[in-house]
C-alpha cells in the first residue's frame, strides 16, 4: 500500500495509465541491483530512486576521483577519496528517504556475483569493463534474472535488455577478449544511456511497453542518431546456449 | 546499386571523413576488401590479421548482426553494412 505522502510524491507518474497506483505499488515492492556507481550507475540510480523503487543495491569497489566528476553526477568535489557507494547512498537518501539504498564496496567476481545479486528482480549493467559485464551476464542467466546492459564511449552508447532463456545475451555478441583501455567519455553520453536503462528497468518491473530484447539500440550523440540492430540468439553461445537448449 | 558501408565515427579519419562508402562484393569479406582497397588505413582499423576481424569490430548487414563468421555472409546490391566498435565504458 502507498502512504498518503507516497501518493503525493508519485502523483505525476501514477497519472500515467500504464503505471497507476497498482504499478507504483509494484515499483515499491521491487529490488534492483546496479552494478557500478560511475557515469551510468549515477544516472540509473537517480531516476530509479526518484521513481520509487523499493530497494536499490549499488555495487562498486572504487573511490571517487577528480577525473570522475565530468560524468559521475552522484559524486561531488567533497566526495573525492570516499567510497563511491557511500557517496551515492548519501545523495540518494536525500533525494528519496523512502527508498532503501544498500551499498556494497566489493569487486564483482565469478565467486561472489551470485551472492551479490541475491533476492533482486533486475540486474543493471553500469560497469566500466567487459570482463565484469560477462560475469554479470553469466550470473543473470544462471539465476534467471533479467539483465539490462548499457555501455558508453565518447559521445556514443548502447543498450540491450536480456531475458535469460528467452533472448540473446551479451555472450551471443562476444567475439573474444579485447584490450582494456582507458575510455574517453563525456557525461552527456551516460546521461542518455543511463536514462534508457532506467526506463527498461521500470518497463520490465511493470510488465509494460516493448523491451529492448534482441535489439541493440545504438546512440550516436555527435550525429544525434539512434540506430537499432537485431541481435540473434546464438545457439552455440557459451553463456546462454545451454539454457536455450534446455528451453 | 553498390553495397553501402556505414563507417564508424572513430574510423572516418581513414575514409577522408566519409560516413558512407559504396563498395562491391558478394560477401561481407569481399566488400570490406574493396573498402580497404579504397582506403588502406581501414585495414588496421578492422583486421587483426588477414581474414580475422579485430574482436572489437562488429558487423551488421541490413541492421542485423552478421556474427559469427561475418566475413562469409552473403550480401547483394543495395544492402547496407554497418561497422561498429564495441563499447566498454560506464
Amino acid at each position: 500500500m502507498l502512504t498518503p505522502s507516497e501518493r503525493e510524491r508519485y502523483d505525476r507518474q501514477i497519472m500515467i495509465g500504464e503505471i497507476g497506483q497498482e504499478g507504483q505499488e509494484k515499483l515499491k515492492r521491487s529490488r534492483v541491483v546496479i552494478a557500478g556507481a560511475g557515469g551510468l550507475g549515477s544516472l540509473i540510480a537517480v531516476y530509479l530512486t526518484a521513481a520509487g523503487i523499493g530497494m536499490i543495491r549499488m555495487i562498486d569497489h572504487d573511490q571517487v576521483a577528480l577525473s570522475n566528476l565530468n560524468r559521475q553526477i552522484l559524486h561531488w568535489e567533497e566526495d573525492i577519496g570516499r567510497n563511491k557507494v557511500d557517496s551515492a547512498r548519501k545523495k540518494l537518501r536525500s533525494l528519496n528517504s523512502g527508498v532503501e539504498i544498500e551499498g556494497i564496496t566489493e569487486i564483482i567476481t565469478e565467486g561472489n556475483a551470485s551472492e551479490l545479486v541475491n533476492g533482486c528482480d533486475v540486474i543493471v549493467d553500469a560497469m566500466d569493463n567487459l570482463p565484469t559485464r560477462y560475469i554479470l551476464n553469466r550470473c543473470a542467466i544462471g539465476k534467471k534474472i533479467p539483465f539490462v546492459h548499457g555501455a558508453v564511449g565518447s559521445f556514443e552508447g548502447r543498450v540491450m535488455t536480456i531475458i535469460p532463456g528467452e533472448t540473446a545475451c551479451l555472450g551471443c555478441m562476444d567475439r573474444g577478449p579485447v584490450p582494456e583501455e582507458k575510455f574517453p567519455v563525456i557525461g552527456v553520453a551516460p546521461a542518455v544511456i543511463g536514462s534508457i536503462q532506467a526506463t527498461e528497468v521500470i518497463k520490465y518491473l511493470l510488465g509494460i511497453g516493448k523491451l529492448l530484447t534482441n535489439r541493440l539500440l545504438v546512440y550516436d550523440g555527435l550525429m544525434t542518431t539512434f540506430n537499432e540492430f537485431t541481435i540473434n540468439k546464438n545457439p552455440d553461445c557459451d553463456q546462454c546456449g545451454a539454457l536455450m537448449r534446455r528451453g | 546499386m553498390p553495397v553501402k558501408v556505414h563507417i564508424h565515427t572513430t574510423h572516418r579519419q581513414f575514409t577522408d571523413g566519409l560516413e558512407v562508402v559504396p563498395v562491391e562484393g558478394n560477401t561481407v569479406g569481399q566488400c570490406l576488401s574493396h573498402l580497404v582497397k579504397q582506403f588502406p588505413g581501414m585495414e588496421k582499423a578492422l583486421f587483426a590479421k588477414k581474414d580475422k576481424l579485430l574482436n572489437i569490430v562488429e558487423v551488421y548487414v541490413n541492421h542485423t548482426t552478421a556474427h559469427p563468421n561475418e566475413l562469409i555472409k552473403p550480401v547483394k546490391d543495395g544492402d547496407e553494412i554497418h561497422l561498429l566498435v564495441m563499447l566498454a565504458g560506464g
